[in-house]
């Protein structure tokens, strides 16, 4: 299942430069601006990449990470530790 | 009337673009020889107007309106809008609205019900394989987009009966015109999940082998068993498959294949040869 204002804050950032050099100046700013979960605006804060990935198109959770500064080689190790940690939840049930 | 001049699909991974710079010498010469080959062959085609058939990447849609097919029928389109693709040479993108609302007019007739576009952004999946392909100036392009993103996508089936419907618009459109078909996507790649990275260039292989011997149940059999298990981006085969369906099936030549893990994806460039019609 998306998550719609999740999913609309990283389109939005995709979408608008400016706006992705005011995140990065102000992440409190900008996030202030979405009605999100508070679970959700705690994983945006923290980049918790393992909660964000089952909540949005991976598309746009790559592109946002991109936006946010993560290093590509810092992504590819969360996003693959996500992975094998949804992988090792689904083996116990 | 119109007559089909060529039929065409490429892969447009963004770091062919992005990451230029870090693709292996050997990968870099591949990659370039394969693209310009395409290129000349569109070129030689001498198309009037290209219809492209490309995904979106989060530039016109958005999960609050998700079409599975959306024809572009506007004058004008702007050209790629990410930052990266600044020195793309396309700014603004002519159109072609007369064959558009035909292929939009025989698509209602044939039983699809497309989103319709009057102005679109063309966004690297469409502009890589153009602007490295060397095509410039550009033909008028009737862009489509189909939903390769975000599930729920459009059948293997589907794709392949829009291709057959669209080589049927081109055939009754009434202007005497060259029209070429270019579908851009794949191949296995996978992008923001786990497997982001790996490339599967077996299935590549096999997904080749399938569109030469050109046999319409096998493809759509292994595409459909085979397409959920692997990355992501390989749902934008679906658009091979179009171009597949508008060849009537026959005459796939591999241009190229690059399983190049410095842009993640397993390139692949081909053409359909339209005089192999068995």
């Amino acid at each position: 299942m998306r998550d719609y204002w999740l999913s609309k804050l990283f389109f939005d950032l995709q979408s608008s430069p400016p706006l992705g050099d005011e995140y990065r100046a102000s992440r409190k700013k900008i996030l202030d601006r979405y009605p999100l979960k508070p679970e959700v605006r705690t994983a945006v804060e923290r980049d918790d990449v393992a909660f964000l990935a089952s909540r949005v198109n991976p598309y746009l959770l790559r592109f946002y990470f991109v936006v946010a500064g993560m290093s590509e080689a810092d992504f590819l190790k969360k996003v693959k530790t996500a992975g094998a940690d949804a992988a090792a939840r689904s083996s116990h049930g | 009337m119109a007559r089909l001049a060529g039929v065409f699909a490429s892969s447009h991974a963004p770091l062919i673009i992005r990451g230029w710079k870090d693709v292996k010498p050997a990968n870099q010469q591949e990659l370039t020889g394969s693209l310009t080959e395409l290129g000349r062959r569109i070129k030689a085609a001498k198309p009037d107007v290209l219809v492209e058939i490309a995904p979106d990447h989060w530039v016109n849609f958005f999960i609050n309106n998700l079409p599975s097919i959306c024809v572009g029928i506007g004058e004008e389109h702007e050209g790629p809008a990410e930052p990266w693709m600044k020195d793309c040479p396309y700014k603004k993108i002519a159109g072609h609205p007369k064959l558009a609302n035909h292929i939009l007019q025989t698509a209602f007739e044939r039983d699809f019900e497309p989103s319709v576009s009057h102005h679109l952004t063309l966004d690297h999946g469409f502009c890589i394989p153009l602007w490295r392909g060397g095509l410039d100036p550009l033909p008028p392009i009737v862009p489509i987009i189909i939903n390769d993103l975000e599930p729920p996508y459009p059948s293997v089936r589907r794709c392949l009966q829009w291709g057959t419907m669209l080589a049927e618009a081109i055939r009754t459109y009434p202007e005497d015109i060259r029209v070429a078909i270019l579908a851009t996507g794949g191949l296995s790649h996978s992008i923001g999940e786990a497997t982001m990275g790996e490339i599967d260039e077996p299935f590549d292989r096999e997904c080749i082998r399938h569109f030469e011997k050109g046999d319409e149940r096998p493809l759509i059999d292994f595409l459909n068993e085979r397409l959920p298990t692997i990355g992501n981006g390989a749902a934008e085969i679906r658009n091979w498959v179009a171009a597949h369906g508008a060849a009537d099936r026959r005459g796939f030549e591999l241009i190229g294949y690059c399983n190049c893990p410095e842009v993640y994806v397993g390139c692949g460039f081909a053409s359909w040869n339209l005089g192999a019609r068995a």
